[in-house]
């Protein structure tokens, strides 16, 4: 989790928040250092340490997909979630 | 039922209890209707104001169920208020002490993963459980294929697939349920590992020693690993305190993390258990929702969508539900007419055709616009538009401290705050809902349109101002946006103030688009009528006799020389009501309202229309007869010649409409919603004192500054 590697998402070696991880990747969730309360719900709903997430999309919230589930994440929670990025996004 | 109760049957004639648990959008509601039909009764869950669905069936050989259906909960360690309560009814820990035999869970084939979180956790229960694995079709449709004998083998329960939106294995379903019952409870079905196991040991040995079954206690011990301390709705927090506390250094000290560990152990097992049932017979691929999402989601196109189907909505509330109201009132009105005929004249006759069949009536006239709006809103929930909704307005209504959710009431608002307060329900939080509860009354109700119109219509100049827009045109639309700006303004000084507290971060579900089931919106709407009726109809029973009573006594003898109009005015003007009116014209005078504006203000505090009638009243020329009432009003001079009613006066009246909460069924409404009781009538009282108070300060704030302006007033 050092501070450079943040700069750079497309290393799959690095860690980021969930906020910089690109559209359409696949990342594996490294740690959730949100609120205890929002971090038990976002647990119950499939957001856990080691689970795989993508982001779907970015609009005025994040759009993730957990396992077919899709779910808005708002207002800095996405912040609190740290993912390391499953492979190297494709060019665009 | 005692706290006693043993969970076992004890004779062959008591209902087997199933209480019906499952995540949101899994089709929970839909297949306990399938289950229950019509035979259902809603109440509140003892102490709370979470609503509580009954329902019963009967099986082909006469054995009967009784079946509850709990609150939609991800878990049963998220903390949610929903999700407390269905945890107190699981382990037999609410009031009611309504102990389930079997507990169902309702499981979306679709996300097999997420929901067996919730699943696995209430099989550790010691409980038995049957799984219904809903929306198979939808799942085949998507290339998901579950293998239901292997899922029975990793729960150890029995699992029925069910569609039960078609009503698809709902008899296989009801008969698991008994098979169910006489079998063993399930277990845990993944191991603890021995650090773990060894730290929770005395948490859990004090849990079973206080009565919790042994399998119970194992997992309330794992999920109070994972509490924070100060959550108030975590009823037996307090007592386990410094043992939680210690059961968490602990956990520390052998290198665990007590917050993840529940949620890594049990999805490390489901992993494995999907693994071995789920097969995926292709890749996902973009579905007809993410296709839908791309237009109701998408930056510009949303929001236009979101508008268009909103105008839909508030326009064919107002104008569907007229014709309805119309008839009501018709009927109701031919109805006290018939009673009266019955009676004869007197008191008596007074009471029941003006006292009863008026004042319930002009309550009961807004049922059809209640039931239109729950259509609708049963419509945009269950299709799912909801939650994209509350998606797009989140972060308008997060400017002013409230949620997402708090928009859809907030509209319905226009129409009627009854159905907006009721409304409030799919909100969460129970300070974001009581902010929406408290500003709902603020936007212009359709029962504020006769005011609006009469005044307009009599005192403001039909001006053009713009193509299409005239200057009695943009008084009302002014006093819409006044309303609407002030409940946003006193929404996010609640939220500072009285309601103060974090505005959650938005965790939302966005549920995959359906069509919504006919039978369902029929029973929602039934089901709110007649709450509608039931509740707000005896408080409103009440109040109706006691306004007659005020506007009849004491009586006056009436003088037969003058015209019956002049002997009804003579008569209000004496009566207790009266008496009011002129008690408080001091009070009022500031305003420039005189006392029979007073009266008919203290008259309508029923209900706002009712001021149109007592003026008609007061002025002698019937309630409805509205051009001879707007010259009698123009024509009207006070004591010292003035006219009595200028321009000036007319807004400071309407501004006092905007604001005061002059409505009997709202506030019945706010006292059931704000959490009934004491709490509900102390929240009700802030709800009608604030607004009340705004009433006067704005109406007075016209007059003040149209005088100062040179306006007559």
């Amino acid at each position: 989790m050092a501070l450079p590697l943040h700069l750079n998402p497309d290393n799959a070696d690095c860690t980021c928040p969930l906020m910089d991880s690109k559209a359409g990747n696949e990342a594996t969730v490294v740690a959730i250092t949100c609120g205890e309360h929002d971090a038990r719900r976002l647990r119950a709903l499939g957001v856990y340490e080691g689970a795989t997430i993508s982001v779907v999309g970015k609009k005025n919230c994040l759009l993730v997909d957990v396992r077919g589930t899709r779910l808005a994440l708002c207002s800095g929670l996405a912040l609190g979630i740290t993912v390391q990025p499953l492979e190297r996004p494709s060019i665009a | 039922m005692t706290a006693t109760a043993a969970p076992e049957p004890r004779t062959a004639a008591e209902p087997l209890r199933v209480a019906i648990i499952g995540n949101p959008n899994t089709g929970k509601t839909t297949l306990f209707n399938a289950l229950t039909g019509l035979r259902q009764h809603v109440g509140n869950f003892a102490g709370v104001t979470v609503e509580r669905f009954e329902g019963s069936f009967k099986m082909s050989d006469g054995r009967r169920v009784t079946v509850v259906d709990l609150p939609g909960s991800y878990s049963l360690s998220a903390g949610s208020p929903d999700e407390q309560i269905a945890l107190e009814v699981l382990l037999e820990r609410d009031k009611a002490h309504w102990a389930p035999q079997v507990v169902l869970v309702v499981v979306d084939a679709s996300h097999l993963e997420r929901n067996l979180f919730l699943t696995s956790q209430v099989c550790e229960l010691g409980i038995p459980v049957v799984v219904a694995l809903n929306q198979v079709d939808a799942a085949e449709r998507a290339g998901i294929s579950i293998d239901v004998p292997a899922l029975i083998h990793e729960l150890g329960v029995p699992v029925v697939p069910t569609v039960a939106s078609r009503g698809e294995g709902i008899e296989p379903l009801k008969k698991a349920l008994f098979i169910a019952a006489g079998l063993p409870a399930p277990a845990r079905k993944f191991e603890i590992p021995t650090a773990a196991h060894d730290v929770l040991a005395p948490l859990a040995a004090q849990l079973e020693a206080d009565g919790m079954a042994h399998s119970a206690a194992q997992l309330e011990a794992l999920r109070l690993l994972s509490v924070t301390r100060g959550e108030s709705h975590l009823a037996h927090v307090e007592k386990y305190g410094e043992l939680i506390t210690e059961t968490q250094a602990k956990a520390r000290e052998s290198g665990l993390l007590p917050e993840q560990l529940e949620a890594n152990l049990r999805f490390k097992w489901i992993r494995g258990v999907v693994e071995r049932t789920v097969t995926r017979r292709r890749e996902r691929a973009p579905t007809v929702s993410d296709r839908l999402d791309a237009v109701a989601l998408h930056r510009v196109g949303g929001p236009i969508v979101f508008l268009l189907l909103m105008a839909i909505v508030f326009q064919s509330v107002f104008t569907w539900a007229a014709p309805l109201q119309d008839w009501i009132e018709g009927a109701i009105a031919t109805l006290g007419a018939t009673a009266g005929t019955l009676i004869p004249a007197g008191d008596a006759q007074s009471l029941v055709v003006d006292g009863v069949f008026a004042g319930v009536g002009s309550v009961v006239v807004f049922l059809p616009q209640i039931a239109f709006l729950f259509a609708f809103i049963s419509v945009l929930e269950q299709s799912g538009y909801m939650a994209r909704a509350a998606f797009l307005m989140d972060g308008l209504m997060r400017r002013v401290g409230l949620h997402g959710k708090s928009f859809i009431p907030m509209l319905s608002g226009y129409a009627c705050a009854v159905p907006g307060i009721m409304a409030t329900r799919t909100i969460e939080d129970p300070k974001d809902r009581l902010a929406t509860i408290m500003v709902v009354p603020l936007m212009s109700c359709s029962a504020r349109l006769p005011v609006y119109t009469l005044l307009i219509g009599a005192f403001v100049p039909a001006l053009p101002l713009l193509p299409g827009l005239g200057l009695q045109g943009a008084m009302m639309l002014a006093m819409y946006l006044l309303g609407t700006v002030t409940a946003l303004a006193v929404a996010a000084l609640f939220r500072r103030t009285l309601l103060k507290g974090p505005v959650r971060p938005m965790i939302l579900e966005l549920p995959p688009y359906r069509r919504p089931s006919l039978r369902s919106i029929a029973l929602a709407v039934w089901q709110r009528c007649l709450i509608f009726l039931r509740r707000a109809g005896t408080v409103i029973l009440s109040l109706s006799i006691v306004l007659w009573a005020l506007a009849t006594y004491p009586k006056t003898a009436p003088d037969a020389a003058q015209p019956i109009e002049r002997q009804q005015e003579v008569q209000l003007a004496n009566s207790a009501l009266g008496t009011m009116g002129h008690a408080i014209e001091p009070v009022v005078r500031p305003l420039g309202f005189d006392w029979k504006i007073g009266v008919s203000i203290v008259a309508s505090f029923a209900a706002r229309e009712v001021f149109v009638s007592t003026m008609g009243t007061i002025y002698g020329v019937g309630g409805e007869d509205d051009v001879a009432l707007k010259d009698r009003m123009l024509a009207e001079r006070s004591a010292d010649g003035a006219l009595a009613y200028t321009p000036l006066i007319a807004v400071a009246l309407m501004v006092f409409y905007v604001y005061a909460l002059m409505c009997m069924s709202t506030i019945a409404v706010t006292v059931r919603e704000a959490g009934g009781g004491r709490t509900g009538w102390r929240w009700a009282g802030i709800s009608f004192g604030y607004m009340l108070v705004l009433a006067y300060v704005a109406a007075w704030g016209v007059i003040v500054v149209g005088r100062a302006m040179g306006f007559a007033g």
